[in-house]
């Protein structure tokens, strides 16, 4: 389907998103850092996408709004995403047998939002976090 | 010259001015440092019951009676925790017959506590950077989380034994699933493998390293990584969050690699650690209880999954948590789970955890306002001074006054 596309999402830590970070969570240049995606060129293609447009991070634990960016290296069906309470939004909860909990990669539908909705600020996630 | 407690490479070397309460000069920080540095005047927390802001005291007492109200408590965090304040908290978990957990729990609390059972070696960072010739990041991008690993230990600087340093005298490798800013620096040197691929490429490695054909595509890349690392003379692994949670707490094949590795030379393994006293919090339950998370003192001393926050969460009624923020980071289901239970969060920053607890105590921040002493990432012991005059408490004078006053 054109503007929607399941990728694997894989979450790391950025300095910049350090940086910021230790600044303060609730800063724009955090949100700068932290809610955004890097996609593949030919994937963002395929999405209609532009570098920076917002998009939709869709799994069956949450959903996130965040800014698409343009991978300079090839990683088609891959897609990159600093950990953060952004890529939290969509990690399951699920623990493995072992206990463990991957918090590092998972399946997402990314899409074009057709109502152009504005990246997920952090106090739509904190609110999330502590809605009864 | 100051610390720098921005994480846990603990640099020593700091240089620092105050103008009028902020930092002004300061040299030998990295960009990730100096945010550290620059926070002391940002976001700070206050002492707060229910959203309102109280005395400390009020903070302290108020603490105390959410933990000691609770049937299954569990202290949690202790990472960005002096030793001194770990201890205490050990302590208490004992005295209060509750839980007590870390990060560790969901990063690289295995590979930690085969370091420090002996299964896997170890060695400091003085050893890396005067004799190691070869470093390979396997799912770590210290340029990113350790910005000074790579030019004070790992890559960079000359050595007793490596005298030219990275020009002729190491090699960096890394085994990433993203070009990472560690990887561009590794150039040829990295290798790119697919989310979960760890297992398949310590797989190839392996029967490269027994003199076999390995099953990959690039053999010729492989077999080259193999004749180099049986040529080092000393390499050592750093490990990261992407090999830790891609092997999902089976680390038998690695620790194989390892002893491969040393059967035909030498070799060490050094986990990169996120807070800057990780290895302080492991060091400090694994002397008392053979563990380095997920431990239960409730009827004698238990160790188990069920044990780790994720689960715990589930049967848990009270939570204390120090010096971490595990809001901003569990998946949203946990945290939900963990802002509904009657929390009390200690901490220098205000963080999504402190805004989600019930109570909230302020700390100092270690290595600026308050000395203390934590262990590096490669387990070497530091001490630290003030540099600069606060009213906040130091976090080990925090945690005794609840204790007390539990
Ligand atoms: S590498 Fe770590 S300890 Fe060293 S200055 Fe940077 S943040 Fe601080």
């Amino acid at each position: 389907m054109a503007g929607a596309k399941e990728v694997t999402v894989v979450t790391y830590r950025g300095i910049f998103q350090e940086v910021e970070e230790a600044l303060g969570m609730y800063s724009d240049g955090y949100r700068d850092q932290s809610a955004i995606v890097s996609l593949d060129g030919g994937d963002i293609k395929e999405l209609g996408v532009e570098d920076g447009q917002p998009v939709i991070l869709e799994t069956g634990s949450g959903k996130v709004v965040v800014a698409a960016k343009l991978s300079e290296d090839p990683h088609p069906g891959l897609a990159f995403m600093p950990s953060s309470p952004w890529s939290a939004q969509l990690v399951s909860g699920e623990v493995e047998e072992s206990g463990f909990l991957d918090l590092k990669s998972f399946m997402a539908k990314v899409s074009l939002s057709p109502a152009k909705e504005a990246v997920t600020s952090i106090e739509e996630i904190a609110e999330r976090i502590k809605a009864p | 010259m100051a610390f720098c407690t921005g994480c846990s490479l603990l640099c020593d070397d700091i240089e620092v001015d105050f103008e009028g309460g902020k930092i002004g000069r300061t040299m030998n920080l990295c960009r990730k440092g100096r945010g550290h540095y620059d926070s002391l005047c940002v976001d700070r927390l206050a002492p707060t019951v229910d959203g309102s802001e109280v005395g400390i005291d009020d903070a302290v007492s108020k603490a105390a009676e959410v933990l000691a109200g609770a049937e299954n408590l569990l202290l949690f965090g202790w990472g960005n925790s002096t030793l001194a304040a770990q201890k205490v908290g050990v302590e208490m978990a004992k005295k209060l017959g509750c839980v007590i957990d870390d990060p560790s729990s969901y990063s690289q609390g295995l590979i930690t506590e085969t370091i420090l059972k002996g299964e896997l070696p170890t060695c400091t960072f003085d050893d890396v950077r005067n004799f190691a010739d070869v470093s390979i990041y396997w799912g770590d991008d210290p340029s990113s989380s350790h910005p000074r690993h790579l030019s004070r230990f790992s890559y960079f600087p000359r050595g007793e034994k490596r005298q030219r340093g990275y020009e002729e005298d190491r090699e960096a490798i890394v085994i990433d699933v993203r070009k990472s800013p560690t990887a561009e620096i590794a150039a040829d040197g990295f290798f790119k493998i697919p989310p979960g691929g760890d297992g398949d490429f310590m797989g190839a490695l392996m029967a490269t390293l027994g003199g076999k054909i390995p099953k990959v595509e690039d053999k010729k890349k492989m077999l080259n990584l193999g004749t180099k690392l049986r040529k080092s003379k000393f390499g050592v692994i750093f490990t990261g969050l992407g090999l830790a949670h891609s092997v999902k707490g089976e680390l038998d094949e690695f620790v194989s690699l390892v002893g491969k590795l040393n059967e035909l030379t030498r070799f060490s393994v050094i986990p990169s650690l996120g807070d800057y006293n990780t290895r302080g919090f492991n060091q400090t339950l694994f002397d008392e209880t053979g563990h380095v998370d997920r431990v239960s003192f409730k009827d004698g001393v238990n160790h188990g999954p069920e044990f780790g926050i994720a689960k715990y969460l589930d049967a848990c009624d009270a939570v204390m948590v120090v010096g971490s923020d595990p809001a901003a980071v569990l998946p949203a289901s946990l945290a939900r789970k963990l802002a509904k239970i009657p929390m009390v969060a200690v901490n220098s920053h205000r963080t999504f955890t402190t805004d989600a607890a019930k109570v909230t105590v302020p700390i100092a921040v270690a290595g600026l306002e308050a000395g203390g002493s934590a262990l590096r990432t490669d387990g070497v012991k530091v001490e630290f001074d003030a540099v600069v005059k606060s009213d906040y408490l130091p976090d080990v004078e925090v945690i005794e006054r609840i204790m007390e006053a539990v």
